[in-house]
């Protein structure tokens, strides 16, 4: 007997969002357990940091991700209208926005004095802000993805769930990126 | 057990298959993998010849020319084409690929840097992440993934659906599927765990006659511990929860059935990295991986443990996106919370602790690992790292992680229990809640674990309160199981008999626990062999007995037929006493002060009778696994056929078909009341149309 398995997008919406909100808070976790070993490290050790990474070049790259906010938000706007032009456009400005955080990012590392294996400051500064520019990358592929299916009309302004939840990594993303500008450059 | 599970339906397509296709006879098909063994093992000491090794290497060889072997005869028997057709084969030879191509690449690059070419850790850790990465491309479960990404036209359905054994060897979205899949690889592996144990064993009855040298009996017992919480208890209850928490809560799948695919095909090489831990040297750091041992150790058997931890802790964390939401968005109309089967708390309370605490054991482990590659010093004090910062973490995961590995075996006790004793559960709202409590008050407790260990004196005395409370909810749990057989009229079978041993082995764990969690009595009695006793307590109370339980009981919905009760009294008889003598003697040797994880005793210490009572007691275990096996078999080819409802249970799973259709429910059913609420006139737990869940009762 043939059984009609069919359900409502709208069903199939609401999952997707509680999904990608665990996800989120299983990745808030991960980032927990880092910020627990920088600031386990830096109560037990005297003299922290150890290096004084300059603050410039990561307080210009907090405005460029916050603008990636804010193209974000622009997006999930302009896709319940209806207007494809602006929402790829706003897409792309996204993960452009995200590909320059990473190219400074890059140019940042390459200058700092110190290297992951130079001493437990540098391995903690590296793998925090290292995770936070993999969770980036992640977001640029995503942002790029959703480019691809709006191009391609697969992305209406009925269907515009894997925007919102795009929009809302993109945000978790950025308000990480203030806890670790904050841990690792502004508290000295 | 693999193939055991779904082997009527092999033997018949093979039989079909040799009418179809002419294949070979059976003798023919030994001969074939007896010289496949052959050249398997020749190819390896040629290779090992050419590495500049000795020719002989026992481990290695074997291990080669055994599996060689039996790829022989499985292609020799089933046809080389029809084999290749299977997504897992495919997935694994291109594993093994990928893996050798990416060791290559690495040492290539080494030399080509000024680096000798051949470092065992980097070498093998990339070549592990290669192998794995090249393994799901060509499974196939990222597939749909790239469709979505780049736009493309969804995957239309295959023409032909898959049928048969087939279906468990090739990547599939049902859940049913999925949560035998993982099953069947849990209990692979659970034998191979015993057996490792079981050598551990026989040669601490003895330790004179020096069966194993140390640092061998320190590589199995760790191998045993991470082989079965990680790849023998996560897959096993994953299995579990991925085949009844959309039947209990009136679901038709999961909510990710793509993502549910891809998460179980995390598990196999996760488990065959942890085995492949033992060719690659072993790791004597125990189960608990603590720096700077683990940073530091020479064998790169660290790196597999770390890297196939990763694995199966990935896996998990998707299984609890998948299962949380499906029980938040998916429950059948009127099932609302309190109506939901205990199972179904115990899944979310579960599902919730493995979606927050893995990360921590995740970062911990990669941290660990890039100590071993790069020479990093988060944990290296000669760097400013901390070493008690790993425990911290390690125990912030893996105490929850104890409750991740009981909870469901507590759900399981707390629903079959009132089945068999036609009696409502009793306190149901209390044992319902007692589930997220016991998550949450287990999320405090962790540096329990670290009372000796220099941790910061102050917290031991929070630390020991909290963990006296987490009894609480627990013994909440004891009570209402003791309250609902109270006056019952019980019937005496099997998962029965299965789940009176497990509440009676968990208080025994849950007591003797109680002692550990108090500081003065812990200083003395830490990391001794009290504490092994206790968790193996633990283990087979809230993990092996409730799940052999489960099996006796869900064996007839899955496979239509029932498991033969004779052997399976025998089995609970064996394992019962096996059991206990394995557990009991344990906590005497702890009290008279025998240390765990060492492989020697002096014998004036009388310690040898109870050293050997603990043996045979694993020894009694096993044989019950392997009546186990033989009874899944016999039954699965000519067990009774069972019924829709054989032991007039009310949940939902017993209103449909044994087994049930592809898509679960032909309706979805209308839930009403409270599930077990058995000799309690007019209460019906759900209702399809006309049928009830009380259908097929005899009260």
């Amino acid at each position: 007997m043939a059984v009609s398995v069919h359900e409502s997008a709208g069903a199939r919406a609401s999952r997707l969002r509680t999904g990608v909100a665990l996800f989120l808070v299983s990745e808030a976790c991960l980032f927990g357990s880092l910020f627990w070993t920088y600031y386990y490290l830096r109560g037990l050790t005297p003299g922290w940091p150890a290096h004084f990474p300059s603050a410039t070049l990561p307080a210009f790259n907090t405005l460029v991700l916050l603008a990636g906010s804010g193209t974000a938000w622009v997006a999930a706007r302009t896709v319940r209208r209806g207007s494809r032009t602006r929402l790829s456009a706003a897409l792309l400005a996204t993960a452009i926005l995200g590909a320059a955080f990473l190219a400074v990012t890059f140019w940042e590392w390459g200058h700092e004095v110190f290297r992951p294996w130079t001493d437990a400051y540098g391995s903690v500064f590296f793998t925090l802000t290292g995770f936070h520019a993999l969770h980036v990358f992640g977001g640029v592929v995503l942002m790029l993805a959703l480019y691809a299916r709006t191009v391609r009309h697969k992305i209406s302004s009925r269907n515009h769930t894997t925007i919102d939840v795009g929009s809302l990594y993109w945000h978790f993303v950025d308000l990480i990126w203030i806890l670790v500008f904050t841990t690792v450059f502004l508290i000295r | 057990m693999k193939t055991v599970a779904d082997s009527p339906r092999a033997n018949r397509e093979t039989s079909e298959g040799s009418a179809e296709e002419g294949n070979l006879s059976r003798k023919l098909s030994i001969l074939i993998a007896v010289c496949g063994g052959i050249a398997g093992g020749g190819i390896t000491m040629l290779i090992r010849l050419g590495l500049g090794l000795h020719f002989w290497g026992t481990g290695p060889v074997l291990v080669v020319a055994v599996l060689t072997g039996f790829f022989a005869y499985l292609s020799a028997s089933l046809g080389l084409r029809v084999l290749l057709s299977l997504d897992s084969v495919r997935g694994m030879l291109t594993g093994l690929g990928g893996a050798a191509a990416g060791m290559c690449a690495t040492s290539l690059l080494r030399r080509a840097s000024g680096l000798p070419a051949w470092d065992a850790d980097p070498v093998l850790t990339i070549g592990m992440l290669t192998g794995v990465a090249c393994y799901l491309v060509s499974l196939g479960v990222l597939n749909d993934w790239w469709r979505w990404a780049t736009g493309a036209p969804a995957r239309e359905e295959r023409r032909r659906p898959i049928r048969g054994w087939r279906r468990y060897f090739n990547v599939d979205t049902s859940h049913k599927v999925i949560g035998i899949q993982y099953f069947v690889t849990g209990l692979c592996f659970l034998p191979f765990g015993v057996l490792l144990q079981l050598i551990g064993r026989t040669h601490m009855i003895d330790p004179h006659l020096g069966i194993l040298p140390s640092a061998a009996y320190e590589s199995i017992i760790s191998d045993h511990g991470i082989l079965m919480m990680f790849v023998v208890v996560l897959p096993v209850f994953s299995g579990l929860m991925n085949y009844f928490v959309p039947l209990l809560i009136g679901a038709r799948d999961v909510a990710f059935p793509r993502l549910n695919a891809f998460s179980f095909w995390l598990t196999p090489p996760a488990g065959l990295l942890v085995v492949l831990s033992l060719m690659a040297g072993g790791f004597d750091t125990g189960w608990t991986a603590y720096p700077p041992l683990s940073a530091s150790f020479e064998n790169p058997g660290m790196d597999f443990i770390l890297v196939g931890v990763y694995l199966a802790g990935g896996s998990s964390i998707l299984t609890a996106i998948n299962i949380l939401t499906t029980v938040f968005k998916m429950r059948a109309p009127g099932m609302s919370f309190f109506r939901m089967p205990v199972f179904i708390w115990s899944s979310i309370a579960t599902v919730g602790l493995s979606l927050v605490f893995t990360p921590f054991i995740a970062m911990a482990f990669l941290m660990v690992l890039s100590e071993r590659l790069l020479g990093m010093g988060f944990f290296n004090p000669s760097m400013g790292g901390q070493v008690l910062l790993y425990q911290f973490l390690f125990w912030f995961y893996s105490h929850p992680a104890v409750y991740i590995f009981v909870l469901i075996g507590l759900g399981l006790i707390s629903d079959i229990l009132p089945v068999f004793s036609r009696k409502p559960l009793f306190g149901y709202k209390g044992v319902a809640i007692a589930n997220p409590a016991i998550a949450i008050g287990g999320t405090v407790v962790f540096a329990h674990h670290m009372f000796a260990a220099g941790m910061p004196a102050w917290l031991r005395v929070p630390f020991m309160v909290t963990t006296l409370l987490v009894a609480v909810p627990t013994g909440v749990k004891v009570f209402a199981w003791t309250a609902t057989t109270w006056m019952a009229k019980m019937r005496l079978q099997t998962p029965l008999l299965f789940v009176f041993s497990a509440v009676i082995l968990f208080l025994v764990g849950g007591l003797t626990g109680v002692p550990l969690g108090i500081v003065p009595i812990d200083l003395y009695l830490h990391d001794t062999y009290w504490v092994v006793g206790h968790f193996h307590a633990m283990f087979f109370g809230g993990f092996l007995m409730t799940v052999i339980a489960a099996i006796y009981y869900w064996f007839p919905k899955v496979s239509g037929r029932m498991l033969s009760e004779r052997i399976g009294k025998w089995q609970w008889l064996l394992m019962t006493v096996g059991m206990f003598l394995l557990v009991v003697p344990m906590l005497g040797l702890g009290l008279e002060g025998m240390r765990r994880r060492i492989n020697d005793y002096e014998f004036a210490m009388h310690f040898q009778a109870l050293h050997a009572a603990t043996a045979v007691g694993g020894l009694m275990v096993f044989a019950g696994l392997v009546l186990l096996g033989r009874n899944i078999v016999m039954s699965l080819k000519r067990g009774p056929v069972a019924g829709d409802n054989p032991w007039g249970a009310r949940t939902l799973e017993w209103m449909v078909s044994s087994p049930p259709p592809e898509h679960n429910f032909d309706e979805i059913p209308e839930v009403l009341d409270r599930p077990h609420m058995h000799g309690v006139a007019g209460s019906v737990h759900a209702r399809v149309g006309s049928k009830q869940a009380s259908q097929g009762e005899q009260e």
